[in-house]
């Protein structure tokens, strides 16, 4: 079969899904006052500056017309169907989006890959900033949500959840979770209290949350003078905030930190011989008044490199560019991801450990479909551990095959 | 006007009002007075209020750094708070940018200094007046003492003008539980921030033809006095279209802070020295650097020659200086976000030639 059968293929699945779960379609708060945004099937086009009054009229829409993605703002306007300068803004959600893309694992180089758009030239893991080949920019990625980089995802989630609730002080209640139904998770925030906030305040909040201009000298890091000695002294492992958690991630890097990984942050030869030699007795001064005095030759300019990298380990890891925008597009929960054919699904932010992506997210249940493979790394839906596939035919579950569709990766044969 | 919070407000006192001239009971204190027109100052009777309304613009340009004294054995409290909505009609009838901000920066700063040394509670009524939760907190973390917290979203709306300095960005202050931990001096200075803009905000340029002719008067003649140390700065920087500087080629960091310098607003020693030393080196003539820090409300053009001739290369030990590199300005809170250029270089100037070469490839 051509691509725009499998296309079709696909169109007709999604209409099967939504004419009998048209219920699942979430409504935002305020739906009348979103805009809404659609790619469909047959031009690759986004169709914005939608607007419904009624959940009802959203649902009606996306039976009748199945968008292969729906999106809506997490703006609120007065004219959501105006232009963009004309739609009058009247606050945004507080919205964070983590994405395995930003985050660095060890796996993207087993089941990723890229394909230069100039030369044809291909390779795994993430794509060079330019072809080493014929020094082209463009390149189309093949990336997989797969397990540790969907778990990867979801320990930033929990990280931005505890932020969220212990220093912003939002409930448990307020934060809702959805798998975007990739790579990675959205949580949102609608409380009144974040809608005026503008996209200064939010770069601030977005620095917060990854700990990006963290200086420990703000955080209980400094040097006191007590008879003629000189002493450092510095955060607790249990203080709260960012000054617990430079603690917390100076300890973990301190506990297998490598002369190599000392020597990046720019020590001294004879500092990192002191730190890697006296490794126990600094494990051990946190239960009294922690490290910071027993390394000799270490003194605040140091301690500030080793917190800062320390920090970056405790931060999460969300896309600063999603949470600045007050503008931004963001996938409906209750919909199906173009790009996977899997469902953006919402759950309770308390259930995020337990939480399984490649369970709950499935859209299709029930039914088989028989198709060619191009190629495809080890995947699992549900229970069910699928793959690796090379270049074969094969009958597999509805939801994987049509993820596979989704992907470009496989056809469908008859 | 000033939102009122929907709960309680304390009484504050008169020699509270003539220090904080601003709040709404002051405009209310002056309604009982009978002082509705603005033409009502003209009579014999109120001579001191206007002197004191004059000698507040007077004391906000000749200061330096700009600051309205307050001496309550020198002026009692009804005329330090009449004459304050006086010398904002009075300024109003200006029409001067220069002095609006001036004005609005150096009321702001004796507010600040008041505030620093200001009871408590006292500290918390005026904070509320401008719809901040706020409240006492009185807590130690490490060797620190806070005696504030502040709900953090007050916080990162009054806190915005100084988020390019380190100590202010919200990472670098304790929060807990929504609130953000704050000494009084800080409450002080972010106080300062919401007086400003309030007050700016207060000044119309459009009533000048509204006003008394006496006012405007009044007015012109401040100007002339004045004369010297009024900076009408040039509406449209000449030399900046010239094709060897071109603004759109600019890294966002450098457009932060080329428009915060344009349109007046405070930028830290860090920012300044980076954006003078990156418009040096590409090329911008040393005087027009200098008329681009025009506008801002400390400007002193005797300092600010000194500074960019310096970094010029022009005084001292004749180093030509560059300005600091892509994780330098990270670190100083100056990185506004990169862009996709910026994440395949290090450095301010890199991004600028890139894009500048790009250009006339194109062309």
């Amino acid at each position: 079969m051509a691509e725009a059968d499998n296309i079709l293929f696909i169109r007709e699945m999604f209409s099967k899904f939504y004419s009998e779960n048209v219920d699942k379609i979430e409504s935002p708060k305020s739906i009348k006052n979103r805009e809404f945004g659609f790619t469909l099937f047959k031009e690759n086009v986004m169709v914005r500056h939608k607007g419904f009054a009624r959940v009802e009229e959203l649902r009606g829409f996306i039976k009748k017309n199945v968008p292969s993605n729906v999106y809506y703002s997490s703006a609120y306007y007065s004219l959501p169907e105006a232009k963009m300068d004309e739609k009058g803004w009247l606050g945004s959600d507080l919205f964070f989006d983590i994405d395995a893309d930003h985050i660095p694992t060890k796996c993207d180089k087993e089941h990723d890959s890229w394909t230069c758009k100039g030369c044809g030239l291909m390779g795994k893991g993430r794509a060079p900033e330019k072809c080493p080949s014929c020094g082209n920019e463009s390149f189309d990625e093949k990336t997989w949500p797969c397990e540790i980089c969907l778990e990867a995802a979801k320990l930033e989630t929990i990280r931005l959840i505890d932020i969220l609730t212990g220093e912003f002080g939002f409930s448990v209640d307020e934060i809702k979770c959805s798998f975007s139904g990739h790579r990675g998770y959205h949580v949102g925030i609608e409380s009144d209290e974040v809608l005026g906030l503008d996209a200064l305040a939010r770069k601030e909040i977005v620095d917060y949350v990854t700990g990006t201009g963290i200086d420990a000298v703000f955080h209980g890091l400094s040097e006191i003078r007590s008879g003629g000695s000189r002493m450092i002294v510095g955060p607790r492992l249990d203080d709260a905030g960012w000054r617990g958690r430079v603690a917390r991630g100076t300890y973990d890097f301190l506990l297998t930190a490598t002369p190599e990984d000392l020597r990046s942050l720019g020590l001294k030869k004879d500092v990192i011989a002191e730190i890697i030699e006296k490794r126990g007795a600094i494990l051990e001064s946190w239960g009294a008044s922690g490290p910071w005095s027993i390394v000799r030759g270490l003194g605040i300019k140091g301690w500030r490199k080793i917190i800062q990298y320390g920090a970056s380990l405790q931060s999460a890891k969300v896309d600063t560019v999603v949470t600045v925008d007050v503008h931004r597009l963001i996938r409906l929960p209750g919909t199906l991801h173009g790009k996977t054919g899997l469902l953006k699904v919402s759950f309770p932010a308390g259930r995020i450990e337990e939480f399984d992506p490649l369970k709950e997210a499935i859209a299709f249940k029930g039914g088989e479909v028989k198709l060619y493979v191009e190629e495809a790394p080890e995947l699992r839906f549900g229970d069910e551990v699928l793959g690796p596939f090379k270049k074969q035919i094969i009958t597999l579950p509805a939801q994987a095959a049509i993820f596979l569709l989704c992907k470009g990766a496989a056809r469908v044969v008859d | 006007m000033i939102p009122r919070p929907q709960e309680e407000i304390k009484k504050l006192l008169p020699g509270d009002l003539a220090k904080y001239p601003f709040l709404p009971e002051a405009t209310e204190k002056i309604k009982r007075l009978n002082f509705e027109k603005i033409e009502d100052i003209l009579e014999p009777g109120y001579a001191p209020i206007l002197e004191r309304a004059k000698e507040r613009i007077s004391e906000a340009l000749a200061s330096n750094p700009p600051e309205v004294s307050y001496d309550p054995h020198k002026h009692d409290a009804g005329i330090e708070i009449l004459s304050f909505p006086v010398a904002i009609a009075i300024i109003s009838a200006t029409a001067s940018d220069y002095i609006r901000r001036r004005f609005a920066l150096a009321e702001a700063r004796r507010v600040y200094n008041l505030l620093r040394v200001e009871e408590e509670g006292k500290v918390i009524e005026i904070a509320k007046r401008f719809g901040w939760r706020i409240r006492l907190a009185g807590v130690k973390i490490g060797l620190e003492k806070f005696d504030f917290a502040l709900h953090f979203a007050d916080y990162l709306k009054s806190a915005a003008p100084l988020f390019h300095e380190k100590d202010w960005k919200l990472i670098n202050r304790p929060v807990m539980k929504g609130e953000v931990y704050l000494s009084k001096q800080d409450v002080a200075r972010l106080l300062q921030e919401e007086v400003r803009r309030y007050i700016e905000s207060k000044i119309d340029p459009k009533m000048r033809p509204r006003l008394p002719e006496k006012i405007v008067e009044c007015a012109d003649s401040l100007k002339r006095i004045h004369a010297e140390r009024i900076k009408e700065e040039p509406l449209v920087i000449e030399g900046l279209s010239l094709s060897d500087v071109e603004s759109d080629l600019f890294p966002p960091c450098i457009r932060v802070l080329y428009e915060a310098a344009l349109s007046g607003r405070h930028i830290p020693h860090v920012g300044r020295f980076t954006l003078t030393s990156f418009l040096l080196n590409i090329g911008m003539d040393p005087n027009l650097v200098i008329d681009l820090f025009r506008k801002s409300a400390d400007f002193n053009e005797r300092m600010t020659r000194y500074q960019i001739e310096h970094i010029a290369g022009q005084r001292g030990s004749g180093t030509k200086y560059a300005p600091p590199k892509c994780d330098t300005l990270q670190t100083h809170g100056l990185c506004p976000g990169m862009d996709e250029l910026c994440k395949k270089v290090r450095h301010p100037l890199t991004y600028y030639l890139r894009k500048k070469r790009r250009k006339v490839g194109r062309a």
